[in-house]
């Protein structure tokens, strides 16, 4: 290794011709990577993740927006500081009607009324609960949580331990019934009931998939592997 | 009275995706490639290729298309790698990483004598920032003052770290190949 030789030998220069041609993807991965590509235009992207990473035409941006949301914040805690403490004085040193008031009304949004909660019916209980959990998670975190699921899916299947792919699978099809990603973890069950023998599962699975997604990218794939034995 | 018709606006979003998501399909190979060349692994390619996809349709009216895509698409691959290897090491500690599907070794290359795992391996072992400018130039032909701009980074800087990086390149092949011999 001599500093003074910046020049590649022509081996090496060889073995980098050979690296430059490009080898065409399998025609799952490049089913696969649309589907989500066009999964996330339809989504909209910005409730899609995208991890903070810089644009390259404008790498100052962020800062510029991160300082403004930092004296935004500033400002805004020190205006609800301010009213608050306002609300609490009143004229005389006293808690005005207006700050029992908004006490009242604060403490009502707190903590709803423990009687109707308690004489409703039980069989509402699991859907009010179900709607906070899928009200909690913001648009970035769902997507995250969407696609950590699914990758421990695919590595499962990769790796042909299809019965460690069908709990994430499952569990996606729970907690994202129409979520961005359904198309592929349909495609994902299907491989794993395939690779399981559960033949008569996966065709059913497919046959749902194909009236379900009559214009998949995956749909040969799919189609081959329910015809497939395992 | 003047009268006023409103018209529809041209649907220019849905045009604008249409062509990113055509000009992403059509250059997926690439972006997968250059994934794997700047060191991401086969199981965490897929949702790469995906944040690629996001950051080029969020800035793709920023892309002058009088310039040719891929050096536009390597800067966005490059920065994304990046934070992915930032978050990988920052994993390892915790031994949370999959073993099973990093970057082929050199024995594995060397036996299955296939040249581009040999130089995706010696790839491999040559720090990101060097290795960005070496395919960039060296592979993919794009010129220096580009690679430069792409990467934001002096264009001194990218002279030095190619010439660094072209050292490791040839001194990693030699070894690996000398290591074949031997056995």
């Amino acid at each position: 290794m001599s500093r003074a030789r910046p020049m590649l030998s022509p081996e090496i220069l060889a073995l980098l011709d050979r690296e430059r041609n490009l080898s065409s993807l399998p025609a799952t991965v490049r089913g696969r990577a649309l589907v989500r590509a066009r999964a996330a235009l339809v989504a909209g992207v910005a409730g899609v993740d995208r991890r903070a990473v810089p644009a390259p035409a404008a790498p100052a941006r962020w800062a510029a927006a991160a300082a403004a949301v930092c004296i935004l914040s500033i400002g805004l805690g020190a205006a609800a500081y301010e009213v608050r403490a306002r609300l609490a004085r009143g004229p005389g040193g006293r808690p005005t009607a207006l700050a029992v008031e908004a006490a009242a009304s604060v403490e009502k949004v707190a903590a709803p009324p423990r009687a109707p909660l308690a004489s409703a019916p039980t069989a509402r209980l699991p859907a009010a609960a179900a709607r906070v959990d899928t009200a909690t998670p913001s648009h970035v975190s769902a997507a995250r949580t969407e696609l950590r699921l699914l990758r421990q899916a695919r590595a499962a299947v990769a790796r042909e331990d299809y019965a460690d792919a069908l709990p994430p699978i499952f569990q996606h099809a729970r907690r994202f019934q129409g979520g961005r990603l359904t198309e592929e973890r349909e495609a994902l069950r299907i491989m794993a009931l395939v690779g399981l023998g559960r033949t008569a599962e996966a065709r059913r699975a497919a046959a749902a998939f194909c009236a379900r997604f009559p214009r998949s990218v995956l749909l040969q794939a799919v189609s081959q592997l329910s015809t497939s034995e395992p | 009275m003047t009268h006023v018709r409103i018209v529809a606006p041209p649907d220019s979003l849905q045009t604008a995706d249409a062509a990113c998501l055509a000009a992403f399909q059509k250059e997926l190979d690439y972006v997968y490639r250059s994934l794997r060349r700047l060191g991401t692994s086969p199981s965490e390619v897929d949702d790469l290729a995906q944040e690629v996809f996001v950051v080029l349709s969020r800035c793709w009216s920023d892309y002058d298309r009088n310039r040719p895509l891929r050096p536009f698409l390597f800067g966005i691959s490059f920065r994304i790698a990046a934070a992915y290897e930032r978050k990988r090491s920052r994993e390892v500690p915790f031994g949370v990483v999959d073993v099973d599907d990093s970057c082929p070794g050199p024995d594995e290359a060397l036996h299955s004598k296939r040249a581009r795992s040999l130089v995706l391996a010696a790839l491999d072992r040559i720090p990101l920032a060097r290795r960005a400018v070496l395919v960039m130039h060296d592979i993919d032909g794009v010129p220096m003052r580009e690679v430069a701009s792409t990467l934001k980074v002096p264009l001194f800087t990218v002279y030095s770290r190619r010439r660094k990086a072209r050292r490791e390149l040839e001194s990693f092949i030699r070894r690996f190949l000398k290591e074949a011999d031997a056995r």
